[in-house]
């Protein structure tokens, strides 16, 4: 084994948590099993809404205003992780700069800018209306 | 002499296998952090009941235990522990069973991030984290946002309209609320200079709530709606969809699903604490020095907790389309004005 620690290593405790994690739900659910009555009957597996039978499934067509709030979700959300690696970048001495303010930061404001006429832009559209 | 040689011995094991050793601190953190969460959360469910107790004039828990009710909470698990594990007919199996399984998960996760306080030991200040690695604002970030995933499954696996409805309320809420949260940690972040959150509180000479109150008040509604607390709990609206997500759930499934909301809750607490709160920076208490940042950061924390279960006291769920409102086209739009802010000072006050 090497003895320089990689980048890498320090997220090998993180498989750990995974495992714990995992375990705790299914260790409850096995006692459970041990000390727990279970006699399922019919009744007992219907599905409750509000006492009458229901009527079909529930995985049914929903509305599709969802759609357009998950495509502008994941225009913005890129745009947030665009901007975490430029948190480290904005104040460096190498990028060279623009009438004494860093080009990273222009950059970063014209970004913001569209980004922000795009929002405009779904909003007078209708897009994030709820309805 | 011959402890010496023992922390040499594993020191050296350290670094000879640094996977190996991973792996062993990694399974004695988990244990420690698994129990300090789930005894943290009694203590936040405890502490919900009767706090509500109080602000709606009643008692709260006062039979079980002393007259505080200090052991209710271990009544109800071993009440959640002996009833019938009983799954609907129509449910997607798998993913019904996989639901609070995802959201365990989920809070170890963020847990192994988060500092859990700090000891002073000689003037040196020694954080208490589990992972320390170099980019944990962002990856808290990112793990609470499954906790949304975690209850999307139970919703859709529980073949239940209700339940179906309060999945499509929960991540309709939750990408509105993801983008102007993440925005205030990339503004934090900036005035910090650092993702790292035990750099973050170390660069809180001055407090964030002082130095961005926007961002703060932001993050604050933003944290609300990620908990799924009123006024913001329009997923599991008792009055209008039954219980929402968890509405087929029954017995120890939803205690888990239920007690994860809560672990969440603390953990959110103490991202607020460490974000904008100072963390654990505060003047040194003499007597107990080694103590002192231990307590200034319990002391927020509780001070935090206290606040949430006083909003959900004091105020009304709102409509799902002004949750959404408010996050888009409000909290958006003021998030990127914090952001220049942040950016403003960074760059020329820092």
């Amino acid at each position: 084994m090497s003895s320089e620690m990689m980048a890498v290593d320090y997220y090998i405790p993180l498989i750990m948590f995974l495992i714990v994690g995992a375990l705790t739900p299914i260790g409850a659910m096995a006692v459970v099993k041990i000390i727990s009555p279970l006699k399922p009957t019919f009744r007992k597996g219907a599905t409750y809404e509000g006492g009458i039978r229901p009527i079909r499934d529930a995985l049914i067509q929903y509305n599709v205003q969802y759609y357009l709030f998950a495509i502008v979700f994941v225009i913005f959300d890129v745009e947030v992780l665009f901007l975490y690696p430029w948190i480290y970048i904005y104040t460096s001495e190498v990028i060279p700069k623009l009438g004494g303010v860093n080009i990273a930061v222009l950059d970063m404001a014209i970004f913001i800018i569209v980004l922000l006429i795009g929002l405009l832009y779904a909003i007078k559209k209708e897009a994030l209306r709820w309805v | 002499m011959v402890l010496s040689t023992i922390v040499e011995s594993i020191t050296d094991f350290v670094v000879q296998e640094p996977k190996i050793s991973g792996l062993i601190i990694g399974l004695i953190a988990a244990a420690i952090i698994a129990s300090v969460i789930n005894v943290g959360a009694m203590g936040v469910v405890w502490l919900e009941r009767k706090v509500l107790g109080d602000m709606t004039n009643r008692f709260g828990p006062c039979r079980v235990g002393t007259r505080w009710g200090i052991l209710q909470l271990v009544a109800d698990a071993i009440k959640l522990f002996t009833k019938e594990d009983s799954i609907p007919r129509g449910a997607d199996r798998p993913i019904y069973v996989w639901a609070p399984i995802v959201a365990c998960i989920t809070t170890m996760l963020v847990a192994a991030a988060l500092p859990w306080g700090a000891l002073n030991i000689g003037g040196v200040v020694y954080p208490l984290v589990a992972v320390n690695m170099d980019i944990s604002a962002f990856f808290v970030e990112a793990a609470l946002s499954l906790m949304a995933i975690g209850a999307f499954m139970a919703g859709w696996a529980s073949n239940n309209k209700y339940s179906m409805l309060g999945a499509f309320r929960g991540m309709a809420r939750m990408v509105s609320y993801e983008v102007p949260m993440g925005v205030c940690v990339i503004s934090v972040a900036i005035m910090a200079h650092s993702l790292n959150i035990v750099e973050i509180v170390e660069a809180q000479s001055i407090w964030y709530i002082i130095a961005q109150p926007l961002g703060f008040v932001i993050f604050m509604i933003a944290l609300v709606t990620d908990l799924g607390r009123i006024p913001f709990d329009q997923s599991e609206a008792e009055e209008e969809i039954i219980a929402g997500y968890v509405t087929e759930y029954g017995g120890i499934r939803w205690g888990l699903l239920y007690f994860q909301e809560y672990i969440i809750m603390l953990l959110g607490s103490v991202l607020l604490v460490h974000l904008f709160l100072g963390g654990w920076n505060g003047p040194v208490i003499p007597v107990i020095s080694i103590l002192s940042p231990m307590i200034w950061f319990l002391m927020k924390m509780i001070l935090v907790l206290v606040f949430l279960i006083w909003v959900r006291g004091s105020l009304v769920r709102f409509r799902i389309d002004q949750v959404t409102d408010l996050g888009w086209k409000w909290l958006l739009p003021l998030s990127m004005v914090n952001l220049v802010w942040a950016v403003a000072v960074g760059v020329y006050f820092a």
